[in-house]
C-alpha cells in the first residue's frame, strides 16, 4: 500500500468529522459567523431539529460575489487580520467551518454587501451545484439542507430531532447571553420557540433566557484582578436548582464549557448549599487574548488559562464578595403556588365549603382521627373558673416604626415557630430555627478560621492505599491540608500515611475522607470535602444550640433576631440553602382579598 | 410448661439477659428470651444477639418441663412491675404463654423454641481461672480506651494474650481506640499457657461486667481462637471473638521518654476539668505548659475566652508546652487509683506514657494534640 495525498472533499469530510458532529455543531458556527460579521439581529430557522433544515439571516457586513467562492475554501477566512493567532478577537478563525459543513450538506449561501448586489451560491456535498443573482437585504443567509444525507456513519448517531433541537437551542441561548446587544430569534417547525430584544445588560438578557424571576434574585458582578475582569449575574443561594444545567461561562464573550466553573462555583456556594442543589450562574471573564489559549478545540468549546489558578480564584473570590454583599438577602417573593394555597377566611369559606376543590383544600374541619379518643378537660369546662382578665403590667417599650429595617419589626408569632414582622413593603415570615441556626454557624466559623484547627495526633497512624496520581495531589497539598488538621505523610509511591486529624471530627474514619479529598482534588483541584465535614460539625453544634422551632419568643427576642440577621452576610439562607425568611408583597396581600 | 417462680429471682435473671437483645431486630425471635424448666427443678433464661449469648439459671418449682420464648423487654417490664414478693405461675401452651402473679394476668404470644439460635460452642481448649477481682481490674482500666469506630473492627474490644515479661509470664490486655492506648498486665494464670491472641468485644465486654457486679470468686475462662466463654456460677456468656489481627501495640509504647512529671492525678484531673469547662464541645483542647515545678493547665476558646489553672506537679526537664483532648486525659485519670501519678513525655508531637509507677500493672499511651 502506498501513500498518497488525499483529495480535497475526502479532507473536507474528515475536518468535517471534528467541526461538525451534529446539527447543534453546525448552526453555531453559522451564528458565529453572522456574530462576527457585525450583525445586530440574527435569525435562525430549523426544521426537524436542524436535520433537515438549518437557516441562519443576519444583516452584518455580507460578502461579495467572489468572497463567497473563497469562503467555501479551506482555511480561508476574513478573520485573523493581521495573522496573530495568539490574540484572537473574532469567535471563528480557522476558516474550516463552511467548507466542511458544505461538505456534508447541501448548503446555499446568498449574501449582499450594501451598496452592491447580492449573489448566492449552491455547494451539495462539496460539489459546485449553482450560482446567480439574488435578491436579499444587505446582510448574508445561509441554508444548510440535508445535513449529513450522504454521511450514513454519521447519521446513524445522530439522536432524535427532539434531542438534537435541545442541542441546537442551548447553542443559540448560550451565544445569545454572551451578546446581550444582538437580537435573536429561533423558529423551529414554523413556530417561534425563542426571541430576544437587544437587550441593555447582560443580566436582562441571562434572565430572559433562563427564568425571568432571576433578576431580582440575582447579585450582579464585578470584579477585577490583574487586568481580568470578572462580571455577570450570580444567582442568590435561594434561588437554586436540582441540576447544575444553568452555570454558564464565557470568556471573552465565547461560551466555553469548563470543568474550572465547575470546582469554583461549588467552593463559592460552599455552606450555602445542599450538596445535590446548585446555584444560577452566568459569568463572563474578559481578559487579554495573550493570557488564553482558545485554539484548543477544533469546536472552540474548550480553553485554557494561562493561569487557571488565578482565574479560579478571582471567580470564588468575586463570586463570594458579591455573596457577601448580598448579606442577608433570601428569595424575594413567595411563589405564586405558594399564594394560591391561602384561603379565603369568614363566609367565603362557608361559601367554598359547598365546592371544595377550589382552593385546594375542604374548608370543612376534618372529622376526628378513628381509635381510642383522648377525653378532653375541657369536657367539663364548667368545673374551671376563669383567672382574673385584668392585670397591671409595666408597659412595653412602644415597637420601633417599620421601614427604617429591611426585615421590619416583629409583630408575632406564628405556630411558635415563624416570626411575623411587618417591613415596609410587606410583611415578612421568617423561619425562626433556621434562621438562628444560620446566625450561629457563621459565628461559629469566624472562631474556627480565627484560631486554626486542632489536630489530633494518631497513636496507629493509618496507611490509606491509593493510586500514584491522587497520592501526588494529596502530597502536593499537604501544607494546606495541615492546616485543617489534616496531616498526611508519603508512605511508598502508593499510599499516604494519616499522621493526625482534626479533633473535630472526632474518632472519624480517615480512609473515607482522604479517598474523597483525592477525588475531589482531581475534579475540582480543591479539597473541599475537608472543609464540607468541618463545617458539617459545626452546623450540627448550630443546630443543637440554636432556638428550636416551637419556643416562644418575646417581641424585644425576634426584633434582636431581626436585627442580627440584617447585619450577617450569608443569613438568608439555611445550610442547605432553602429560605430563612420570605417576603410577602403588600400587593400580593392586596390580591389576596381581591383589592387588585 | 408449667413453673412457678418468686419474682424477684425472676428479675433478677432476666437482668441478667435482657441487656443481650438489641432494641430493634430484623429477625423476630432475636428479641425473645429462652425459657426452660427442666423436671430438677431449674429454670433457664437464654437470650442471644448471634454473636453473645447469656444464660441464667434459677431454681423454681416446675410442674410440668418445657420451653418456649417471649419478648425479653416485654416480659422484663412485666416482672418489674409486678408487687413486690410475688410468686409467677408461668404456663405456656398453643403458642401463648400465660403469666400470673397475684391477680394480673398476662397472655403473651411466643415464638416456637426450636427456632431460636444457639451459638454452637464448639471445643475450647483453652481453660484458665481469674479472680474477679482481677478480671474486673482488665476490664475497668481498659474498657474506655476501646474504639468505636467499625472501619477498624479489629479495634472494637480488648485485646488479650500471654507474654513474657521480665522472665515471668504474664496475661496483657490492650485496648486503643488510635488515640490513645490502655494495658493491664497480670500474672498468667494457670492454665492460660499457649492461650491464642484473642479480641473480646466491646459489648462482651460491658456484659461481663455488668455480671460481675453480682459474683465473686473466680470466674471460669475458656477460649478457642473463635470464642470465648466466662462461667460465672449461674450465668454464663459466651461471645464470638473479633476474627482479626490487633496492630503491634507494643511498638507505639515509648520506652525513650525522659522528661517526667510527678503529680497527684486527683488535682490535676480536677484543674483539667475546670479549664475545660470553657473548652469547645467537640475539641477540648487543653494546653499544658511544663516549667520548672510548674504546671499551666490553660485552654483558649474562640467564642468563650481564656481559662488557666497552675497545678502543683514535680518535674525538673527543660520547658515546653503540650496539648491534649481533655476527655482523654481525664478519662486515664480516672482510672488512677494512687496519689501520685508518673506522666513520662518527650515533645509536642511525640507518645506520651501515664502510669503510677513503673510496678503498677496498668499503663497508658496517649497521643498530644497540636492547637
Amino acid at each position: 500500500m502506498s501513500i498518497r495525498r488525499l483529495p480535497e472533499h475526502l479532507v473536507n469530510r474528515i475536518a468535517a468529522g471534528e467541526v461538525v458532529e451534529r446539527p447543534a455543531s453546525a448552526l453555531k458556527e453559522l451564528v458565529e459567523n453572522a456574530i462576527d460579521a457585525g450583525a445586530t439581529r440574527i435569525a435562525i430557522i430549523l426544521s426537524d431539529g436542524g436535520l433537515a433544515r438549518i437557516a441562519v439571516a443576519d444583516d452584518g457586513c455580507g460578502m461579495a460575489r467572489d468572497e463567497i467562492a473563497l469562503a467555501l475554501e479551506r482555511h480561508a477566512t476574513s478573520k485573523l487580520p493581521d495573522e496573530l493567532i495568539e490574540a484572537v478577537e473574532t469567535l471563528g478563525f480557522r476558516g474550516e467551518a463552511l467548507p466542511s459543513i458544505a461538505s456534508v450538506s447541501r448548503m446555499t449561501i446568498e449574501s449582499r454587501v450594501r451598496g452592491h448586489d447580492g449573489w448566492q451560491r449552491t455547494v451539495d456535498n462539496g460539489v459546485l451545484a449553482g450560482e446567480g443573482p439574488a435578491a436579499l437585504p444587505p446582510g448574508t443567509r445561509i441554508r444548510i439542507e440535508d445535513l449529513f444525507a450522504r454521511v450514513p456513519a454519521r447519521r446513524k448517531f445522530l439522536r432524535s430531532p427532539r434531542a438534537e433541537y435541545a442541542a441546537c437551542v442551548d447553542v443559540v441561548k448560550r451565544l445569545a447571553m454572551a451578546r446581550p446587544e444582538i437580537g435573536f430569534t429561533l423558529e423551529h417547525d414554523g413556530r417561534r420557540a425563542m426571541a430576544v430584544q437587544p437587550a441593555a445588560h447582560r443580566a436582562e438578557r441571562v434572565a430572559a433566557l433562563t427564568d425571568r424571576a432571576l433578576i431580582e434574585n440575582s447579585v450582579p458582578l464585578d470584579h477585577e484582578r490583574e487586568g481580568v475582569r470578572l462580571g455577570g449575574v450570580a444567582g442568590l443561594p435561594t434561588f437554586n436548582r436540582g441540576v447544575a444545567d444553568h452555570q454558564y461561562l464565557f470568556v471573552n464573550g465565547r461560551p466555553v464549557r469548563d470543568r474550572l466553573l465547575v470546582g469554583a462555583v461549588r467552593g463559592a456556594y460552599q455552606d450555602m448549599l445542599a450538596r445535590d442543589r446548585h446555584p444560577v450562574v452566568a459569568l463572563f471573564i474578559d481578559l487579554p487574548g495573550s493570557e488564553v489559549d482558545v485554539n484548543v478545540h477544533p469546536a472552540k468549546t474548550e480553553v485554557r488559562f494561562r493561569d487557571a489558578g488565578m482565574v479560579r480564584g478571582l471567580i470564588v473570590g468575586g463570586l463570594r464578595a458579591a455573596l457577601d454583599a448580598a448579606g442577608h438577602r433570601s428569595v424575594r417573593h413567595v411563589s405564586p403556588a405558594a399564594l394560591g394555597m391561602w384561603q379565603p377566611g369568614g363566609s367565603a369559606g362557608a361559601s367554598s365549603a359547598a365546592g371544595p376543590g377550589a382552593y385546594g383544600r375542604p374548608i370543612i374541619p376534618a372529622p376526628p382521627p378513628p381509635g381510642p379518643a383522648q377525653g378532653s378537660v375541657f369536657d367539663h369546662r364548667a368545673d374551671f373558673t376563669a383567672p382574673p382578665m385584668a392585670r397591671a403590667e409595666p408597659a412595653d417599650a412602644a415597637p420601633p416604626a417599620p421601614g427604617r429595617y429591611p426585615l421590619g419589626v416583629a409583630r408575632g408569632q406564628v405556630a411558635a415557630t415563624y416570626i411575623v414582622a411587618e417591613a415596609e413593603d410587606g410583611l415578612v415570615l421568617v423561619d425562626q430555627h433556621a434562621a438562628h441556626e444560620r446566625l450561629v454557624l457563621e459565628r461559629m466559623r469566624r472562631a474556627i478560621a480565627g484560631g486554626g484547627v486542632p489536630a489530633q495526633s494518631l497513636l496507629l497512624p493509618e496507611v490509606v492505599e491509593l493510586d500514584e496520581p491522587a497520592c501526588d495531589r494529596l502530597e502536593a497539598r499537604a501544607a494546606e491540608l495541615a492546616d485543617f488538621g489534616l496531616e498526611l505523610e508519603r508512605f511508598g509511591p502508593k499510599a499516604v500515611l494519616v499522621r493526625a486529624m482534626p479533633a473535630m471530627l472526632g474518632s472519624g474514619e480517615a480512609k473515607g475522607l482522604v479517598t474523597d479529598l483525592a477525588d475531589e482534588l482531581a475534579a475540582y483541584d480543591e479539597a473541599l470535602s475537608l472543609k464540607e465535614r468541618l463545617d458539617h460539625v459545626a452546623a450540627t453544634m448550630a443546630c443543637h444550640g440554636s432556638v428550636r422551632a416551637g419556643r416562644i419568643l418575646s417581641v424585644a427576642e425576634m426584633n434582636a433576631l431581626l436585627r442580627e440577621m440584617e447585619v450577617t452576610p450569608h443569613s438568608g439562607q439555611c445550610n442547605h440553602g432553602r429560605p430563612t425568611w420570605v417576603n410577602l408583597d403588600l400587593k400580593d396581600v392586596e390580591k389576596l382579598f381581591g383589592r387588585k | 410448661m408449667k413453673a412457678t417462680i418468686e419474682r424477684a429471682t425472676l428479675l433478677k435473671c432476666l437482668s441478667h439477659v435482657q441487656s443481650v437483645v438489641e432494641r430493634r431486630n430484623t429477625i423476630p425471635i432475636l428479641s425473645n428470651v429462652l425459657i426452660e424448666a427442666s423436671a430438677d427443678g431449674a429454670l433457664k433464661l437464654m437470650a442471644t444477639d448471634l454473636d453473645l449469648q447469656v444464660v441464667d439459671t434459677a431454681a423454681a418449682t416446675v410442674d410440668t418441663p418445657g420451653a418456649t420464648t417471649v419478648s425479653a423487654h416485654t416480659l422484663f417490664d412485666i416482672a418489674r412491675k409486678l408487687p413486690e414478693g410475688s410468686q409467677v405461675q408461668i404456663t405456656a401452651a398453643d403458642g401463648k404463654m400465660l403469666i400470673v402473679a397475684g391477680r394480673a394476668r398476662f397472655n403473651l404470644s411466643t415464638l416456637p423454641r426450636d427456632d431460636f439460635p444457639v451459638i454452637a460452642e464448639g471445643e475450647l481448649p483453652t481453660k484458665f481461672e481469674l479472680p474477679c477481682a482481677t478480671l474486673k481490674q482488665i476490664i475497668d482500666k481498659t474498657r474506655f480506651a476501646i474504639s468505636t469506630e467499625e472501619t477498624r473492627y479489629y479495634l472494637n474490644g480488648i485485646f488479650l494474650h500471654v507474654a513474657e515479661a521480665d522472665g515471668t509470664p504474664v496475661l496483657k490486655a490492650a485496648a486503643t481506640d488510635g488515640h490513645r492506648l490502655a494495658r493491664v498486665t497480670v500474672p498468667r494464670p494457670e492454665g492460660a499457657e499457649g492461650m491464642p491472641d484473642v479480641i473480646v468485644p466491646r459489648k462482651c465486654v460491658a456484659e461481663l461486667r455488668k455480671l460481675l457486679d453480682e459474683v465473686d470468686g473466680t470466674i471460669e475462662v475458656s477460649l478457642s481462637p473463635t470464642k470465648i466463654r466466662f462461667d460465672l456460677g449461674t450465668a454464663i456468656l459466651t461471645s464470638k471473638l473479633i476474627d482479626g489481627t490487633f496492630p503491634d501495640y507494643s511498638r507505639v509504647i515509648p520506652t525513650g521518654n525522659d522528661k517526667l512529671l510527678k503529680l497527684d492525678p486527683k488535682s490535676f484531673m480536677q484543674g483539667v476539668d475546670r479549664v475545660a469547662t470553657i473548652a469547645s464541645e467537640k475539641t477540648r483542647a487543653v494546653k499544658m505548659a511544663l516549667e520548672r515545678d510548674r504546671i499551666t493547665l490553660s485552654v483558649t476558646s474562640p467564642e468563650n475566652g481564656t481559662a488557666a489553672e497552675e497545678v502543683p506537679g514535680a518535674y525538673t526537664s527543660t520547658e515546653f508546652e503540650i496539648g491534649f483532648n481533655a476527655r482523654y486525659l481525664m478519662d486515664i485519670l480516672g482510672q488512677i487509683e494512687g496519689d501520685s501519678v508518673e506522666v513520662h513525655l518527650a515533645d509536642a508531637a511525640a507518645p506520651t506514657l501515664i502510669r503510677e509507677n513503673d510496678t503498677a500493672p496498668a499503663l497508658y499511651v496517649l497521643m498530644p494534640m497540636r492547637v
